[in-house]
C-alpha cells in the first residue's frame, strides 16, 4: 500500500498543498502548530472516512471556503487509485462526500481502499486510558480489515441509540413495551457480528503483540484479551432489561467491550511503569500494521506523528527497526535528531512550516 | 313530494359516499336523471372495473404517501395501500402509537385482508417497523411479507453494494 500524491484545499492550516511521497521513508519536519498533525490526519482520514482527532467534521474546514477537500492518489493489490474527500458546510449540517475513481461511494463504504495505521502520542490513552480508547483502536482496525464492519457499527449505534430513547420512553410511561422485541432482536444481531469481529482480531494481534512487546522489553510478557459482553448477547440484553429501564441506558453490549492488557501479570493500566506502558502502546501499534498487513497481504502505510521523540532508545530502535523494513512510513518530528544518519540518507526530508511544505533550511 | 324508487335508491347511495350529504346526492342523481344513458353506463361500467381490478384482500404498508406513488407507477400492485405517516423512530419520540398503525389493525379486524405487504423503506427504522409490524399483525392470522430486496435491474454486479448482494444471494430463487 502506497501513497502517491496527496493534495489538500483548504483543510485545516493548508490553503492548497500538493505533494509526491516516496515509496519508503516520508520525513516532515516542523515547529509546533504548523501543520504536522494535520497532514498525517488528512491521510488518516482517507483510511478511516473520519478523522481520528475531531468527531465534528467542520472542524477540517479552513477558513477560505465553506468546504475542505482531501484527495490522493493510491497504489495498491497492483492497481492504482484516485480517491477524493470533501467536507463541505451545508445549510443544516456538514455534509461530506467521497468519490473513488471518481465514483460516489457511502462514507462508511470507504475504508478498506487504503490501509493506514496512524501512531501519535494520544495513543498512551490506548494502555493509560479508558475502554472508549482500546475500543476505537479496535474499531479503527476493524474498518479496515473486515468488509461491512463500518456499516454494522454505524448500524449497532443508531439501534443503541433507538434503545436508549425507548427505555426512557417506556420509563417514562409515553410508551408500553411492544417494539422493544424488535430493537433488541436487531441490538443482539448487529452486536453479535461485532463481538465476533472483535474476539476475531484480538485472537491474532495477542501473539503479535507479545512478540513485538517481547522484543522490545528482553522478553517480558504482553498479554492482550478481549473483554466482551455475556454471550448469547439477546438473553443477555433480556436479562438487563429492569436494570436498563432504571438507569435509561442499554447495561450490556459491545458498546461496553474493553480490551485487558497485561504486563508480567499485573493490569498495565494501574501497575505498569509510564517506560512499560509506553512499550506496551508501541507493541499494539505495530501489531496492529502486522495484523493489517497479514489480513491484506500489504503493509499498511505506517504513520508516525511525533512519537520518536517521546520513546527512549530501545523503543525508538524497535520502531526504527520497522521503518526501514520496507513498507511506506510517513514520519513528522519537530526535530531531526532521534534519526540515525543511515535513515535520513533514504528518507526524503521536507520541512513544515504555516501550512506549507518545503525542502528545508 | 314522492320520488320515484330507482332516484331514491340512487340518491340513498350517493349519500353515503364520504363527503357527500343529503342536498349533493340529490344534486348529482338529478343530474343523471338528465343525462344520456351512456353516461350513466361509463359511471357503471368504470365503477364494475374498479371493482374488478383490485384485491381487497391484499394491503400494501407504506411510510409516506408519496410511496404510495411508486409503487403504483408500476401497474404491478393491484391491492389496498396504508400510509403509516412515520416509521418507529423512539430517538424522534415516535412509537406505534404515533404513526397509524392503530388504524392498520383496525382496517384488518374486518378479517377480509389476507395478507399485509410491509414497504417501509429498507433501512433502520423501516426494518424495524416492519419487524413490529410482523410482530403484531401475524398472530391476527394475516399473512405478513417484505418486497424483495435484490439486485437493481441493468446494474452491474460488481458495482452492487454489498448489503444488497449478499441479501440478494442469501434470498435468491430457484430459477
Ligand atoms: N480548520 C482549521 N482552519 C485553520 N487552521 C486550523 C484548523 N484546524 C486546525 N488549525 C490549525 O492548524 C495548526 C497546526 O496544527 P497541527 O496539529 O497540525 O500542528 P503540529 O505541527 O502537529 O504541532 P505540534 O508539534 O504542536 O503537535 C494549529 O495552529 C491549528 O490552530
Ligand atoms: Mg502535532
Amino acid at each position: 500500500m502506497r501513497l502517491v500524491s496527496l493534495t489538500l484545499r483548504n483543510y485545516r492550516n493548508y490553503a492548497r498543498l500538493t505533494i509526491e511521497l516516496q515509496p519508503q521513508l516520508n520525513l516532515f519536519l516542523g515547529q509546533n502548530a504548523q501543520g504536522k498533525t494535520n497532514l498525517l490526519e488528512a491521510i488518516a482520514i482517507l483510511a478511516l472516512s473520519a478523522s481520528p482527532r475531531s468527531r465534528r467534521e467542520a472542524d477540517l474546514i479552513g477558513p477560505a471556503a465553506p468546504e475542505a477537500s482531501v484527495e490522493a492518489v493510491v497504489d495498491g493489490a497492483g492497481r492504482r487509485l484516485e480517491l477524493a474527500l470533501k467536507v463541505a458546510h451545508g445549510s443544516e449540517r456538514t455534509v461530506k462526500t467521497i468519490r473513488v475513481d471518481g465514483v460516489a461511494r457511502r462514507a462508511v463504504d470507504l475504508p478498506g481502499e487504503v490501509q493506514a495505521t496512524l501512531f501519535w502520542p494520544e495513543d498512551l490513552n490506548l494502555v493509560k486510558g479508558g475502554p472508549e480508547h482500546r475500543r476505537r483502536f479496535l474499531n479503527e482496525m476493524l474498518v479496515q480489515v473486515v468488509k461491512g464492519y463500518g456499516r454494522t457499527l454505524a448500524s449497532y449505534r443508531r439501534v443503541l441509540e433507538q434503545r436508549n430513547s425507548l427505555l426512557k420512553r417506556i420509563a417514562g410511561g409515553l410508551e408500553g413495551r411492544g417494539s422493544l422485541p424488535v430493537w433488541d432482536e436487531e441490538l443482539a444481531a448487529l452486536g453479535s457480528r461485532l463481538v465476533e469481529a472483535r474476539a476475531g482480531a484480538v485472537s491474532q494481534l495477542a501473539p503479535l503483540a507479545a512478540a513485538n512487546h517481547g522484543a522490545i522489553a528482553a522478553g517480558e510478557p504482553l498479554e492482550i484479551e478481549y473483554s466482551g459482553p455475556p454471550a448469547p448477547l439477546g438473553p443477555a440484553l433480556a436479562a438487563s432489561l429492569e436494570e436498563d429501564l432504571r438507569r435509561g441506558s442499554t447495561g450490556v453490549g459491545p458498546h461496553r467491550d474493553d480490551l485487558s492488557i497485561r504486563i508480567a501479570g499485573s493490569e498495565a493500566r494501574s501497575f505498569a511503569s509510564q517506560g512499560q506502558q509506553r512499550t506496551a502502546v508501541v507493541s499494539l501499534k505495530l501489531a496492529e500494521s502486522d495484523l493489517i498487513e497479514a489480513r491484506c497481504g500489504e503493509r499498511p502505510i505506517l504513520l508516525l506523528d511525533d512519537v520518536l521523540s517521546e520513546l527512549d532508545a530501545p523503543r525508538r530502535e524497535a520502531l526504527l527497526a520497522r521503518v526501514g523494513e520496507g513498507g511506506q512510513v510517513v514520519v513528522t518530528s519537530v526535530e531531526a535528531e532521534p534519526f540515525p544518519a543511515a535513515l535520513l540518507e533514504r528518507a526524503t526530508v521536507r520541512c513544515i512550516s504555516g501550512g506549507r511544505v518545503e525542502p528545508c533550511g | 313530494m314522492q320520488l320515484p324508487e330507482p332516484l331514491e335508491r340512487l340518491i340513498g347511495e350517493l349519500s353515503r359516499l364520504p363527503g357527500v350529504g343529503p342536498k349533493t346526492a340529490q344534486r348529482l342523481a338529478f343530474h343523471f336523471l338528465r343525462a344520456d344513458r351512456e353516461r350513466a353506463e361509463r359511471l357503471s361500467e368504470a365503477l364494475l372495473d374498479l371493482k374488478a381490478r383490485i384485491d381487497e384482500t391484499l394491503i400494501c404498508v407504506v411510510e409516506a404517501p408519496l410511496d404510495v406513488l411508486a409503487i403504483e407507477r408500476t401497474a404491478e400492485y393491484r391491492g389496498l395501500f396504508h400510509v403509516l405517516h412515520g416509521v418507529l423512530s423512539p430517538i424522534d419520540n415516535v412509537g406505534a402509537e404515533e404513526i397509524h398503525i392503530p388504524e392498520l389493525l383496525d382496517r384488518l379486524a374486518g378479517g377480509e385482508v389476507r395478507e399485509v405487504i410491509v414497504a417501509t423503506n429498507p433501512d433502520i427504522e423501516g426494518e424495524a417497523t416492519a419487524a413490529y409490524l410482523q410482530r403484531v399483525i401475524s398472530p391476527l392470522g394475516v399473512q405478513v411479507t417484505r418486497p424483495a430486496h435484490g439486485l437493481p435491474f441493468g446494474g452491474d454486479l460488481e458495482y452492487a453494494d454489498e448489503l444488497t448482494l449478499a441479501r440478494a444471494m442469501s434470498r435468491r430463487q430457484v430459477l
